[in-house]
């Protein structure tokens, strides 16, 4: 029982955590509470990451395998407390400034995190709707937190009903696999499929690879993504874009590798599917976007497309390729956002693309990193961001899918275009157009040039991201 | 030394091409003419210290790729040595000339830097060149062999304002790409069968290369015939051979020193040189050989034929050129390496010199270039007239025949072209007997041109511009010291290196460092059958007598040699020639009417230029009236142009405008902008569209991807 | 098979009961009831609505955060249920398990009320 608690300790310290601050803050000042809460909130995630990293946490599975904290669930957790400890630094600011910064916001984010963290080293269908669930109120609740403002509440009530649609996907299919399996434990749906899937076991796999597609906001059930990525405050955005991808996309790989392990064939289908769907639509769809924002949204859905077509292969070395390119994802998108959340005119937030024209004039620093970041999510080399999806195309070759890396590089063309426009914007475009004009904050800009800078400088080992990355996926594939 | 006398051109280049702001342009210039000097120098201590041991003197690692591993090396043997002193001394003497050449020149404007550029070039394709003739590997060879192509482009079209240069280069350009495209597979065939492009390890390999099958273009090939036709083309385009020529005559739009440098001394003599340095290939490849000599002949014959009736007098010297590497290719086709060496080696310096010395009269005739507009500059220009009357005595071959005084009596291109001619006689096949015709009737030719050609500019009335010819000058001495130099080389370069190049068997052997048969069996009994060694020696003292007997004519004194046959393995020594090979030999005892027949058709030559020219000045326009369909042929050069134009340009002007507007214009362009522009932004405007904002539509999604889903893997999941 | 709906039998049972008694109600009311009809009496009732109106009228959205609120314990009464029956059989941590499961609670209750949320006004 202690070892149990031991291995889950990390997460029960962050839920004590959140509800001892809930409690604390509601009984003391509130809302002035919030900007210490977030502080010491980053710095938890920080200790955590810390701790999870260097292998102080225990490890192994607890509860009779309902979690299972093994290589890979860490090095998804240390991603995601990263991450988020840095999106919520991120936006300390620009909450302040509008008048956001409530002092639930921390602590939602805690919830969310912790329900990330379940979610990443679930071993049991329980767990994993447990956590997922945890997670997604969490984010409903957090993208609606602009409650006077007609577009936040949209779109956390469409986050929330579509969400509650694919929860509602989600849970049947884990029936469906619960009655025809006869366990809810991965291990034993493992065991289950054994030389075959039987046809209930199948119609379950697909029912809760539609409800975790939702998640990872993978084509067609990426519908909420442009207008939640829109609607939302613009630091919720940029969280939405990052930790919960990434546990998102974790699960999918812990569900259909410890659960359906043994019949890849199946699966492999309905991931190449997803990913082929993502790839296209998050490219040509983002083509007529205004609102970066909404661009970054299909940019998103493209590049879970690719991370999909990682996962796809269904080989070890598929994961390892889809941990670093949602890693070198996060960390692109953190930047990427650092600058968005900077984008004012006249002392107003704005996030119309049109904004960005001849930014190179005003700051130049700031365009060349945003060139960098741009180059790099389109996936031109030498940026970090072309190896992340050349990793993720070979995996898919060895795996045999080569039609689905052709498929892949000719999406990224498509995709190209409106990274590059938008550089176009900054170096070549309209100066008369009604551009930005506010400064970036010394935290932002920092983060934007690192985030260019590890896009560059990464090219020579990826900071050892790849072994990490290989080791995670061998744990969670055998 | 080697490594210092092959980068200081290239640091000359630099330095006065980039340099020239910092320094001015005029230090450029002396700095690089400076460099080449010293250069010059270098290979002629090179070139008289030699001993003859091939050396190989690294320089870098340059790549290593799979199998392919290769250094970047200077591989020193006399074939090397030979075109150092070749190119440095021509390279240098040019370098000085050009101060006087390109003083002033009416293609530039007012205040324009363009001499640097120019010397920057001189300096640069020097560099390639020596590059090119250090290589010891096919790659590095081939790096130089397409650096001097870059270079001739360059200087070609040196006169950026006129557009009939810029046509030259790009034909000088495009006709070589024909013949590097064969040399390049040339190459590829020998890595392919070698796996390496080391000559060495080519050289070693080629007895076996000649026994080889190889499948090409359907057909199966004897590997060595292959490889050494395929080089040859690439010699061919080089060196301007019948076919790939046309590129020769117009590359006399650049300024003259370069054609006096390149396009005579240096570049086009890359083809003869290619094939002296491979023929431990070529001389196992008979049909590939035959056909070289075939071609040579041909073109010297050709190109004769045209130099009869040109105007311009750069286009004669280039034809004049042509024709002379010809001669040079019947040499080495018939396996007389050292001869084709020889006349490469005296050619350079009387070549370039009446290259020089045409760029003086062009020089002091203010541009004019057209002969029928000069007449009775001999006075005008005595310097001049006295250094093309040397070029002219040179190239015709002026010389005592039959006389033999430990060497030969006559001007440098006497000796070497009676060599060649007499060297084509010998070889005894039907492809020699051709080329000695075919050649002799092309000394005939060459003398009645270069006459011609002295006896319009220099001799008779004045014509054309009278205010021009008031203004005729004598060149500033810059000019003409080259000359002076040269002339010297003209006169003594044949008698002196006589003996080494064409020679006896012995003297030649020692020359290029090639080990001798007798040696190798002497040497080879000696180890093996102690005993038997007296008797094969004498045996082979026996037969050697026999085979005195049956030559006709005398050895002028060389029967201390002829006895001995070239030997030894390929890749010993610069050349190599093959087993049964005496031609070189037999060169020395043709019968006595051979060797006087190229001084009677030089005479002859002169004879009728002589009546033509000064006796009756008359006689060539009525002649020409006369045999008009001839002489049209003759002046438009065969048609070659014309009929290259019918069937290469127009159809590839076609093809490419056809690939242009329909295939890149309508069908990529418009697939890609259709693509771009109509389909994605097509589906953009879906997507944009599906994206509704409205709950349920987004639901209906899910809904439709969940059931697509579940038809798809029902239909395909159980497996 | 004979087993099988033996052991459905008592749902028979139910069921006939079920059935026999609403058909003696409803006819007991139809014999014995007074009847004395006025429009307010007849209309349908829905807690706090007008039965007869426009579906997409607007309503107080207090509403819905109290009810809200309230299903919450409605569910935690859902899972007290189960875990009071089998009390005596089970262990420790099912115990304990069930205490934080109320703490929890008791902080999020807490929270709301200190929030304001309980309050109508």
């Amino acid at each position: 029982m202690s070892a149990d608690l031991a291995i889950v300790l990390p997460e029960i310290i962050l839920s004590v955590y959140a509800m001892a601050a809930l409690i604390f803050a509601v009984y003391t000042k509130k809302d002035a509470m919030a900007p210490t809460l977030v502080l010491a909130t980053s710095a938890l995630f920080l200790v955590m990451a810390l701790w999870i990293g260097t292998g102080g946490s225990a490890t192994g599975s607890a509860f009779n395998g309902m979690l299972q904290n093994d290589g890979f669930a860490r090095f998804a957790k240390v991603v995601i407390l990263v991450s988020a400890a840095v999106v919520l630094l991120l936006s300390q600011g620009y909450m302040k400034q509008r008048g956001l910064l409530r002092f639930e916001y921390p602590i939602l984010i805690t919830l969310a995190v912790v329900g990330m963290m379940v979610m990443v080293s679930a071993g049991d269908l329980i767990a994993l709707y447990m956590g997922l669930e945890l997670q997604s109120l969490s984010l409903y609740v957090v993208a609606a937190l602009r409650r006077d403002n007609v577009k936040s509440t949209e779109a956390g009530l469409k986050y929330f009903v579509l969400g509650a649609l694919s929860s509602g996907m989600l849970l049947y299919g884990a029936s469906l696999t619960y009655g025809f399996a006869g366990t809810t434990t991965f291990e034993g749906i493992v065991q289950a499929s054994e030389g075959g899937i039987s046809l209930g076991l199948l119609f379950g796999l697909v029912f809760m690879a539609a409800g975790l597609a939702f998640k990872v906001s993978a084509a067609p059930f990426h519908m909420w993504t442009p207008d939640v990525y829109e609607g939302s405050p613009t630091a919720v955005t940029a969280f939405f874009a990052t930790a919960p991808k990434m546990a998102a996309m974790a699960l999918f790989a812990r569900v259909v590798h410890d659960a359906f392990g043994t019949v890849v064939g199946d699966w492999q289908q309905i991931l190449a599917f997803l990913a082929l769907a993502s790839m296209f639509l998050g490219a040509v769809a983002a083509i007529g976007q205004t609102d970066i924002k909404r661009l970054m949204a299909y940019s998103s859905i493209a590049h879970m497309g690719y991370a999909l077509v990682g996962l796809a292969a269904g080989t070890a070395v598929g994961v390892e390729a889809m941990l670093i390119y949602m890693t070198i994802y996060v960390v692109m998108n953190i930047g990427t956002f650092a600058f968005i959340l900077s984008m004012e005119r006249d002392g107003r937030h704005v996030t119309d693309i049109a904004g960005l024209n001849m930014l190179a004039e005003r700051s130049p620093g700031a365009a060349c990193a945003l060139l960098v970041l741009f180059f790099s999510l389109a996936g031109v080399p030498p940026m970090l961001g072309f190896f992340a999806k050349y990793g993720v195309l070979l995996a898919a070759v060895d795996a045999g899918l080569t039609w689905l890396a052709v498929a892949g590089v000719v999406a990224s063309v498509i995709g190209a275009y409106y990274y590059l426009r938008i550089v176009y914007f900054m170096y070549f475009g309209d100066p008369d157009a009604r551009r930005i004009d506010g400064t970036i904050a010394p935290l932002n800009a920092g983060l934007l040039l690192a985030s260019a800078a590890i896009m560059l400088l990464g090219i020579v080992n990826m900071f050892g991201i790849e072994g990490l990355a290989e080791a995670a996926a061998a744990s969670l594939v055998n | 030394m080697e490594t210092i006398l092959l980068f200081a051109p290239l640091l000359g280049s630099l330095i006065c091409g980039f340099g020239y702001r910092i320094i001015g342009e005029r230090a450029g210039q002396i700095i690089a003419t400076g460099f080449l000097f010293l250069s010059c120098l270098l290979s002629w201590v090179v070139f008289l210290t030699f001993d003859g041991v091939t050396e190989q003197i690294q320089i870098a690692r340059w790549i290593e790729s799979g199998s392919l591993a290769t250094d970047w090396s200077i591989r020193l043997d006399r074939l090397t040595a030979i075109m150092l002193v070749v190119i440095t001394t021509v390279s240098a003497l040019v370098h000085l000339y050009s101060f006087g050449y390109m003083a002033h020149d009416e293609h530039f404007r007012e205040g324009e830097t363009y001499r640097s550029r120019f010397f920057a070039y001189l300096s640069f394709f020097t560099f390639a060149m020596l590059m090119l003739v250090t290589a010891d590997n096919l790659v590095q060879l081939f790096f130089g062999w397409e650096g001097v192509g870059v270079a001739s482009y360059l200087l070609i079209g040196f006169y950026i304002r006129k557009p009939s240069a810029g046509a030259a280069a790009i034909k000088a350009f495009v006709v070589n790409r024909v013949g590097d495209f064969g040399f390049a597979l040339g190459i590829f065939a020998i890595f392919f069968l070698v796996d390496s492009i080391n000559f060495s390890d080519v050289f070693a390999a080629a007895p076996e290369i000649a026994e080889t099958e190889l499948e090409f273009l359907w057909t199966t090939w004897n590997a060595a015939e292959l490889i050494a036709f395929l080089l040859f083309i690439g010699a061919m385009g080089k060196s301007a051979q019948l076919i790939l020529h046309t590129w020769l005559p117009d590359a006399m739009e650049g300024p003259t020193p370069v054609s006096a440098l390149i396009h005579a001394a240096t570049m086009v003599t890359a083809g003869v040189f290619l094939v002296c340095r491979m023929s431990p290939i070529m001389e196992f490849a008979d049909t590939a050989m035959t056909f070289v000599v075939y071609l040579g002949a041909a073109t010297a014959f050709f190109a004769a034929t045209v130099g009869l009736v040109q105007n311009d007098i750069k286009r004669v010297i280039a034809y004049s050129t042509c024709s002379q590497l010809g001669y040079m290719f019947v040499a080495a086709g018939v396996g007389v390496y050292s001869v084709a060496m020889f006349h490469l080696f005296t050619h350079a310096f009387f070549k370039a010199m009446l290259f020089l010395g045409a760029g003086s009269v062009i020089h002091g005739m203010h541009h004019e270039q057209d002969m029928r507009n000069y007449g009775g500059l001999r006075r005008k220009m005595p310097y001049t007239f006295w250094a093309m009357m040397i070029g002219t005595l040179a190239i015709t071959g002026v010389g005592i025949p039959l006389l033999y005084v430990g060497f030969p009596i006559g001007f440098a291109g006497f000796v070497s072209k009676d060599a060649v001619i007499e060297s084509a006689y010998a070889a005894g096949t039907q492809a020699g007997g051709f080329a000695f015709w075919a050649l002799l009737i092309g000394a005939l030719f060459t003398s009645f041109y270069s006459w011609r050609l002295m006896f319009l500019t220099f001799y008779g009335a004045p014509r054309g511009d009278k205010h021009t010819h008031e203004h005729a000058h004598e060149s500033p001495a810059v000019m003409l010291i080259p000359l002076g130099v040269l002339a010297i080389g003209s006169v003594f370069a044949g008698m002196v290196w006589y003996k080494s190049f064409f020679g006896s068997t012995e003297a030649v052997a020692k020359f290029f460092a090639v080990p001798l048969q007798t040696e190798v069996h002497a040497v080879a009994d000696g180890y093996a059958e102690d005993g038997k060694a007296d008797d094969s020696h004498s045996a082979k003292d026996d037969h050697s007598e026999a085979y005195d007997g049956e030559k006709t004519g005398d050895g002028k004194g060389y029967d201390d040699g002829h006895h001995a046959e070239f030997g030894g393995a390929p890749g010993d020594g610069a050349i190599y020639i093959g087993e049964g090979n005496t031609v070189l030999d037999d060169a020395h005892y043709v019968p006595n009417w051979v060797k006087v027949s190229p001084f009677v058709a030089m005479l002859l030559g002169f004879l009728t230029a002589y009546q033509m020219y000064i006796r009756r000045p008359d006689w060539p326009a009525r002649l020409a009236e006369n045999q008009r369909p001839l002489y049209l042929f003759l002046l438009n050069k065969w048609y070659f142009d014309e009929l290259y134009e019918v069937i290469f340009v127009r159809p590839a002007r076609f093809l490419g405008s056809f690939l242009w507007r329909r295939g890149d214009g309508d069908v990529i362009d418009g697939g890609i902008n259709g693509l771009a522009m109509g389909v994605i932004p097509f589906f953009t405007r879906l997507a944009g569209r599906a994206q509704s904002g409205y709950l349920f539509h987004y639901a209906a999604a899910m809904v439709l991807g969940i059931v697509a889903l579940v038809f798809w893997m029902s239909m395909t999941g159980i497996n | 098979m004979d087993e099988l709906l033996r052991e459905y039998l008592p749902i028979l049972v139910f069921l006939g009961i079920a059935i026999g008694l609403g058909l003696v109600l409803i006819l007991a009311a139809v014999i014995v009831a007074v009847r004395n009809p006025d429009p307010e009496k007849v209309s349908a009732y829905e807690c706090g609505f007008n039965a007869f109106d426009d579906a997409r009228m607007k309503f107080d959205v207090r509403f819905y955060l109290v009810s809200i609120l309230f299903i919450i314990f409605d569910l935690e009464v859902a899972f007290l249920f189960p875990w009071a029956v089998a009390f005596a059989d089970i262990s420790m941590t099912a115990f304990w398990s069930m205490m934080i499961f109320l703490a929890v609670l008791t902080i999020g209750f807490a929270y709301e009320w200190k929030k304001g949320a309980l309050e109508w006004e």
